[in-house]
């Protein structure tokens, strides 16, 4: 199976059946929230002990890992690629650029789940946990995207 | 491509790909939007969320949208 043919419900389901701790972060969780942004990549944060089982649910997609789990937890991420591109923190906590340490459990322990359809979800971050994972790397497009979320959140959906 | 064109994308992708200082973010993040600016960005919001009422109308409209625009650059 090709990027081309790629059936995201099938891998969203793949993934949520595999048991893997991962969050969808990045601007696909935006659009899942309702903002629209364009984007090509997926962007997760996972569990460092799930690297396994999430390579796993990705391997029918043929999405192959450009690094070994060993490798990806000494890296703390890593990618899964054909014509799509899946980007993977492994970091059990991730510092943003003034500082602040954000840890996957906490993040883990509030996060909410999106229905895809009724057998199928999609789990991202809280609206503040998406937020401070924009803090991570503060590049220009992730601060647009904080003030896209602050707006969201002022119109009482978030 | 040229060299030329070639050292162009490279520096707007490096300038895209750049971490802003806590001090730069800060005074981007808050600094009041203004009343259009605001209003235009409402109102994208509130019709995409309106056309695309469920998250996975979302995501499906997002992976059309990025085929139309690699197949249109």
């Amino acid at each position: 199976m090709k990027g081309t043919e790629f059936d995201e419900l099938a891998f969203f389901a793949a993934l949520g059946a595999s048991g893997a701790r991962a969050l969808l972060i990045g601007r696909r969780a935006l659009v899942v929230l309702g903002l629209p942004v364009l984007t090509a990549d997926y962007d997760f944060w996972i569990h460092i002990d799930d690297i396994e089982c999430f390579n796993a649910a990705a391997e029918p997609f043929d999405l192959m890992p450009t690094r070994g789990p060993a490798e990806a937890r000494r890296h703390g991420r890593y990618a899964l690629e054909n014509d799509e591109h899946v980007d993977v923190l492994v970091a059990r906590a991730v510092p943003t650029t003034e500082g602040q340490r954000v840890e996957f459990d906490d993040v883990w322990s509030r996060r909410r789940a999106y229905p895809l359809t009724p057998a199928i979800s999609v789990v991202l971050p809280a609206h503040a946990d998406l937020i401070a994972t924009k803090r991570f790397a503060s590049r220009p497009k992730d601060l647009e995207d904080i003030r896209l979320l602050q707006l969201l959140e002022g119109e009482g959906e978030s | 491509m040229s060299a030329d064109h070639a050292e162009r994308l490279a520096r707007i992708a490096a300038e895209a790909e750049r971490s802003c200082s806590p001090d730069a973010a800060a005074a981007y993040l808050t600094a009041p939007m203004s009343e259009s600016e605001r209003n235009d960005a409402l109102a994208l919001i509130r019709w995409f969320r309106r056309r695309y009422p469920s998250a996975a109308e979302r995501l499906a409209y997002v992976r059309r949208a990025h085929r139309r625009w690699r197949r249109d650059r």
